[in-house]
């Protein structure tokens, strides 16, 4: 049996595989794969996918705080990195949502 | 089925920009829409801003009532973190969940506070969302590779480039170099927009069918001075003409696209035309975190001080960039963001640093008075002309993240954040701003022709598309069906229907659907939290 931080690492990948697929990226995406220079995330990009991932877990998350001292370190984020901060955040075991989201 | 009623954004225009373009012949199509239609102002909210005011327009409900006051929003009325503002901030029914929760189909594009995307019937492909990131912000699933299968559909030039956007806020140090690619971009952005739109209403027609064209903010920020040269020195070089004539260019071809659009629409339908504020020049900036540090209500952090704040590696910490420039136990007044003109007070929880509880309204008072003080240097005049407290400006149940005091620049302008030698500086040359009074626009079978409405309120949009669309408008909107703008008879033939107040229906579905994940308790605590049970 997987372990969570095993899902979300495998959750993540397979949503950037999907994503570079669109823009032409070259390199197999790796966990160790960097999300601003080797990825070319803009600051958005990361808020979008962070928001995507708090979607996806129903589970609200620091993100914030996170990109705040990614800021201040001036520091990349790898995948993998992504990963731990997701599975120290989720509560509760992982459960993707639902696809039945309100009707906003 | 076809398109009974097509709602058409165009982002900051102002009728100082397009009635020249239309008298000088560059947009006849709009010209006849208006000689064969209604025209109005479209007064907006506080702050003229596009993600409140954009949602103001959808919602029909001020910022206090939708949740959303700018780009960024606090984590919490106690956090010092921002984030950037997405679709859950929006705490009401907007036109298009009305619309599909009365049984209609909608189409939207590129509307902020979009993503992640609302499930309603139709089709959304969100605004203000990153190129690279579009496939995550597309509804339904298997939309966006609908769309890849458009011939020609372009992704990049679609969607948003962060870079490109940051140019529309910072500016282009080089127009004579830069300028003029940028402006065609937008052009051919539009016409992207414009082709998807059109292929998912030839395949598929939604009921409302929306689209917002962004490209009219953009230029008019960066272009101010080519679209009007009136408000600056005069065009001298070969290149500032260029640049004029590649803007005015823009504009002709948003004219063509305003045209094919109404053609897909049909003479049955009803076309809305809106802007979520309007546009003036600046010439002005005001610094209001050094204005702050100067006068001791903020204190900069020796980071602040030691690093190059203008080029925060890649870009990340840009958006959190006070939660390190700024020492928090020294600060008690501080603006996070460039865009909303708006200022925070630390308040102390009687352990924390900040001013005291008790001591809040006088703070805020001296705040507000040396505000007022502050003046030209050259002139005297007064820089800060209106300043609205968080209680006259956000009324409503979402104002404690909203802040405190939000300025209005005696020309519109916006403020900077960033430490800066100077207290108050020039622009280099003219740019554009958000000014409070936007453009409305209607055609449509009932609709007066070549009738000048005055000045309706951006809050009056959603009740008039509901309207338009034959749903009943809830209570709680605070705008009104304009019926001025009718013909005699249409209201009588078919009146306004108001709805009872919807016990806030979104909320509500939302805490229903987690109750798949989130324990029972806790969705009440929701609940609880959003007062619909004690």
């Amino acid at each position: 049996m997987k372990s969570r931080r095993q899902e979300i690492l495998e959750y993540l990948l397979q949503k950037m595989e999907e994503l570079t697929q669109d823009w032409d990226y070259a390199d197999p995406v790796r966990p160790e794969s960097l999300l601003f220079t080797e990825l070319g995330f803009e600051s958005l990009d990361a808020v979008v996918l962070c928001t995507a991932i708090q979607e996806h877990y129903l589970t609200p998350m620091p993100f914030a705080e996170l990109l705040s001292d990614i800021g201040r370190e001036q520091r990349d984020l790898s995948i993998d990195e992504l990963a731990d901060f997701v599975d120290r955040h989720l509560g509760a075991p992982a459960k993707a949502m639902a696809a039945t989201r309100r009707a906003q | 089925m076809s398109v009974k009623t097509l709602l058409i954004g165009l982002d900051g225009a102002t009728f100082s920009v397009l009635d020249p373009l239309m008298e000088q012949g560059a947009m006849p199509f709009l010209k006849s829409f208006f000689a064969q239609g209604t025209r109005a102002g479209l007064r907006t909210i506080v702050p003229p801003l596009t993600p409140p005011a954009w949602t103001s327009l959808m919602t029909g409900r001020r910022p206090g009532q939708h949740g959303v006051f700018d780009f960024f929003r606090m984590d919490s009325p106690e956090s010092r973190h921002i984030r950037f503002f997405n679709s859950n901030d929006v705490q009401c029914d907007t036109t298009w969940s009305l619309a599909s929760a009365g049984g209609l189909r909608t189409t939207t594009l590129n509307f902020p506070a979009m993503f992640p995307p609302p499930r309603i019937s139709g089709y959304v492909v969100p605004g203000w969302v990153p190129w690279k990131q579009l496939r995550l912000a597309c509804w339904p699933e298997g939309l966006f590779e609908k769309l890849k299968a458009i011939p020609g559909f372009n992704q990049r030039e679609l969607a948003m480039d962060i870079k490109l956007e940051e140019k529309a806020t910072e500016g282009i140090s080089d127009h004579a170099a830069e300028l003029g690619p940028w402006i065609d971009l937008h052009a051919r952005r539009e016409q992207n927009l414009t082709h998807v739109l059109k292929h998912l209403t030839e395949e598929d027609p939604s009921d409302l069918t929306s689209v917002l064209f962004d490209g009219v903010d953009k230029l008019q920020h960066l272009c101010w001075r080519y679209l009007r040269p009136e408000d600056d020195k005069p065009l001298t070089e070969d290149w500032e003409f260029q640049l004029r004539e590649l803007s005015l260019r823009y504009f002709r071809c948003l004219d063509v696209l305003l045209k094919q659009l109404c053609d897909m629409a049909g003479p049955q339908a009803d076309v809305i035309i809106a802007s979520d504020h309007g546009f003036g020049p600046t010439y002005d900036v005001l610094h209001i975190n050094t204005w702050l540090e100067r006068h001791g209500y903020l204190a900069w952090s020796e980071a602040a001080q030691s690093r190059d704040t203008q080029g925060a590696l890649l870009g990340v910490g840009q958006v959190a960039k006070h939660t390190w420039l700024m020492d928090w136990n020294k600060t008690k007044a501080f603006a996070t963001t460039p865009t909303s003109n708006g200022i925070y007070i630390v308040v102390s929880d009687g352990t924390t640093p900040g001013v005291p509880a008790s001591e809040y309204q006088a703070f805020r008072q001296r705040l507000v008075d040396d505000l007022r003080q502050i003046k030209d240097l050259q002139t005297g005049q007064q820089m800060v002309t209106e300043i609205y407290t968080r209680e006259e400006a956000f009324p409503g149940p979402h104002s404690s993240v909203a802040p405190d005091l939000t300025l209005i620049l005696r020309d519109g302008g916006l403020v900077s954040i960033l430490p800066s030698p100077d207290e108050v500086s020039k622009r280099p040359v003219v740019s554009g701003s958000h000014r409070p009074v936007g453009v409305f626009g209607a055609r449509g079978p009932g609709i007066k022709r070549g009738f000048a409405a005055g000045e309706l309120s951006i809050l009056d949009v959603a009740p008039t598309v509901l309207y338009s669309l034959g749903l009943p408008v809830p209570a709680e909107l605070e705008g009104r069906v304009p019926e001025e703008i009718y013909l005699d008879g249409v209201v009588k033939e078919k009146p306004v229907r108001r709805a009872a107040a919807a016990a806030g229906s979104q909320a509500m579905e939302q805490a229903a659907v987690s109750t798949e994940v989130e324990d029972e308790e806790t969705v009440l605590e929701r609940l609880r939290e959003l007062g619909y049970i004690e």
